[in-house]
C-alpha cells in the first residue's frame, strides 16, 4: 500500500500537532519507506548510506549542527539533502525553518511540516501512526461484538439473525463494535483489529423496526470503538454435521491470521445470544489453557486404555 | 435452470445517491431471491442484501456500481435491481 505525505497529514495533523510551513501543494509525494530518518549524518556530507525514502526529521541535533556551519556551507549541505528526492521534512520543537529550507522546499517540491513535540515523542507517535496507515485493511461482512473481553465476529447469510443475536447480547450488557459491515486490519502483533465504518458506526438494522442508534437506546457502555478479534462464529441453517464434541475445533484464515471458527446451527426458539456467550466464555477458558472437550476426551481415553491394560 | 453469474455496471441516477430509502428498496428486492448478490464500488464489496452494507458503499449520485448476481434466479434478480437503478429508485 502506498502512503503519501497527504495521508500522514490527514491522519496525523491533529494527533502530531503538525502544521505545514512550506510546500503544501506537494503533499501528494509518496513515502516509499514507511519510517522516519534523522538526517544528521547526511548533513555532515555522508550520503553513501542515506535513507532518502523516509520522512526526514529535523530535531535539535540537526539544527545545532547546521548552526555550526558557515552560511555558504549550510546552504550547500541542505541543497544536497533536498536533492536526494526525500518525501518530506518534519521539524520538531517548533523550530523556525530557515529561509534556505523554505526556498529549497519550493525548488525541490518537498513539503515541510512542523510540530511542537520534542523529537523522541514525535518519532514514537508517528511510528505508530505510519504503521496504522500502512497496515493492509479489508471490509468484511459480519457483526462484531465484544463479549467479556472476547472479540466475537458473527457471520452468516442475510436474515439468519446476526443483528438479532447481537441485540440480545447488548441487552445482556455486552458491547457492539459494528453491525453487519466490519472494517479489519492486521496489527504488527499478528492480530486482527476490528472497527465500524465511520458513516454507519453504532447503528444497527433490526428487521421490522429499521435502523436504530445503539448508544442512544442502551447507553455508551453498549458500544466499543474497536476490538481485537478472538473467535469467529458462523450462524448457519441446521445441516446435521455440526461439531458435537469440540475436540477438533475448526479454524479459518483472515488476512493470513488463523482464527478459531465455530459453526452454530440456528433453530427457531434457540437462544443464540446465550450460546454465543457460552462459546466466547469457552474460548476464553481455552486461551487460559483449559480445553474442556480435550480434557474430557483425554480422561476417557486414559480410562479406556487403562481398562484395556487391566483386562488384556 | 443452471447456476449462473451475471455482472452489470449500473449508474446511480437519483439526486441523493444511495441513502436509506434506496438501500432499503435494493435490499428488499435482493432479499426476495435465492441468489447471492454483491454490489461493488472502488474495491469495496458488500452484500446486496445488507442495508448497512449498502449505506457504507458511498453511492454518490452519478457513480457507477458493479452489481453481480450468482445463483439459480440471478437473471430475475438482476432485472429487478436494474429496474430500480433505471427508475432512479422511484425518487425525484
Amino acid at each position: 500500500m502506498t502512503i503519501t505525505v497527504q495521508d500522514l497529514w490527514d491522519e496525523g495533523a491533529e494527533r502530531l500537532s503538525l502544521s505545514i510551513i512550506a510546500g503544501e501543494q506537494y503533499l501528494a509525494r509518496k513515502i516509499p519507506e514507511i519510517a522516519m530518518n534523522r538526517p544528521g549524518l547526511a548533513l555532515t556530507g555522508f550520503f553513501q548510506y542515506f535513507a532518502n525514502q523516509r520522512i526526514q526529521v529535523f530535531g535539535l541535533a540537526e539544527f545545532t549542527y547546521l548552526k555550526s556551519l558557515s552560511n555558504k556551507e549550510k546552504s550547500r549541505r541542505l541543497e544536497e539533502l533536498f536533492n536526494q528526492q526525500i518525501p518530506g521534512i518534519v521539524i520538531t520543537r517548533n523550530r523556525k525553518a530557515s529561509s534556505e529550507i523554505l526556498e529549497l522546499s519550493e525548488r525541490f517540491k518537498v513539503p515541510v511540516m512542523r510540530t511542537p513535540l520534542v523529537t523522541m515523542n514525535f518519532v514514537n507517535e508517528c511510528t505508530v501512526l505510519l504503521e496504522k496507515l500502512a497496515a493492509p485493511r479489508e471490509r468484511i461482512q459480519g457483526t462484531m461484538m465484544e463479549v467479556m473481553g472476547i472479540g466475537v465476529l458473527l457471520r452468516g447469510n442475510p436474515g439468519i439473525g446476526k443483528s438479532e443475536t447481537a441485540l440480545s447480547l447488548i441487552e445482556r450488557g455486552y458491547s457492539l463494535v459494528s453491525d453487519d459491515i466490519t472494517e479489519i486490519r492486521r496489527t504488527s502483533r499478528g492480530r486482527i483489529l476490528c472497527w465500524a465504518n465511520e458513516v454507519t458506526r453504532f447503528h444497527m438494522e433490526i428487521r421490522g423496526i429499521g435502523i436504530i442508534h445503539v448508544p442512544s437506546l442502551f447507553g455508551v457502555a453498549s458500544i466499543r470503538r474497536q476490538t481485537e478479534l478472538d473467535v469467529v462464529i458462523d450462524l448457519e441453517k441446521p445441516s446435521g454435521d455440526e461439531d458435537r464434541t469440540g475436540v477438533h475445533p475448526e479454524s479459518i484464515e483472515l488476512m493470513g491470521v488463523k482464527l478459531p471458527c465455530i459453526r452454530l446451527p440456528v433453530r427457531s426458539g434457540r437462544d443464540m445470544a446465550n450460546i454465543v456467550e457460552v462459546a466466547a466464555l469457552n474460548q476464553k477458558l481455552k486461551e487460559l489453557g483449559h480445553d474442556a472437550a480435550k480434557e474430557l476426551d483425554d480422561k476417557i481415553i486414559s480410562r479406556l486404555t487403562k481398562g484395556r491394560v487391566q483386562h488384556g | 435452470m443452471a447456476e449462473q453469474t451475471i455482472v452489470k455496471k449500473l449508474k446511480v441516477l437519483n439526486a441523493y445517491g444511495i441513502h436509506a430509502r434506496p438501500a432499503a428498496l435494493l435490499v428488499r428486492a435482493a432479499g426476495k431471491y435465492e441468489c447471492e448478490i454483491f454490489i461493488e464500488k472502488d474495491g469495496n464489496k458488500v452484500s446486496g442484501k445488507s442495508i448497512m452494507g449498502l449505506m457504507t458503499i458511498e453511492g454518490y449520485p452519478g457513480s457507477t456500481m458493479q452489481v453481480s448476481a450468482s445463483g439459480i434466479d440471478a437473471r430475475e434478480a438482476m432485472a429487478e435491481i436494474e429496474e430500480l437503478f433505471a427508475n432512479k429508485f422511484y425518487e425525484d
